[in-house]
């Protein structure tokens, strides 16, 4: 395998894993804080 | 494979931090609901203000329709609804007319019905059809039996 494959493969599962831990930071409590808006 | 995180740590932490931001801006700055404030609803104002709106839920209201109106209108004459086929909003119109008492009606020449007529807009013809002329000496005579026989009973 080369290099600049694992190297690829690597940063794209560097960039996935971001993408979780921001998941997991922002937006399971986006959905828990939703405000109701049909009252007032 | 550690040779190669060894050697590319610092690109691998980019890419870490370039999801992160993505997912930042996916979660976050993209979100068009913001929570901004709480919604204030009348009874976090207290008990006052609600108890206010409630009485002026319950009270009269300001103003009223008048209901049709009263048959004898002025004071003094007949209730002219007696005769039939003339009901609330036509013996108004008559007392505009100056007509109050059956005994105006009663005397009534064919110049008076024309003349009276003319001003019944919609109710136009009626005093012809329904014989008022004839009702009203009836009734201001007392025969209620004779009008009984003539026009029904009076109600």
């Amino acid at each position: 395998m080369p290099v600049w494959f694992e190297l690829a493969v690597t940063m794209l599962a560097a960039y996935g894993a971001g993408i979780a831990i921001g998941w997991g930071l922002w937006g399971r409590k986006g959905a828990d804080t939703r405000r109701d808006d049909t009252r007032g | 494979m550690t040779q190669l995180l060894q050697t590319y740590w610092p690109a691998l932490a980019i890419a870490l931090a370039l999801g992160l931001v993505m997912a930042w801006y996916l979660f976050t700055a993209t979100r068009r609901t913001r929570v901004a404030g709480t919604v204030r609803d009348v009874l976090d104002e207290g008990a006052a203000p609600a108890e206010r709106n409630r009485a002026l839920i319950d009270s009269a209201p300001a103003a009223t329709r008048d209901p049709a109106p009263a048959a004898p209108a002025q004071s003094g004459g007949d209730d002219l609804t007696r005769i039939k086929g003339l009901g609330p909003r036509i013996a108004a119109l008559l007392g505009e007319l100056g007509v109050t008492r059956l005994a105006d009606v009663a005397a009534w020449d064919e110049a008076a019905i024309e003349r009276v007529d003319a001003r019944l807009g919609r109710f136009r013809g009626r005093i012809r059809r329904d014989d008022w002329v004839g009702q009203a000496k009836l009734l201001t005579s007392g025969d209620e039996a004779g009008f009984a026989d003539r026009y029904g009973r009076l109600d």
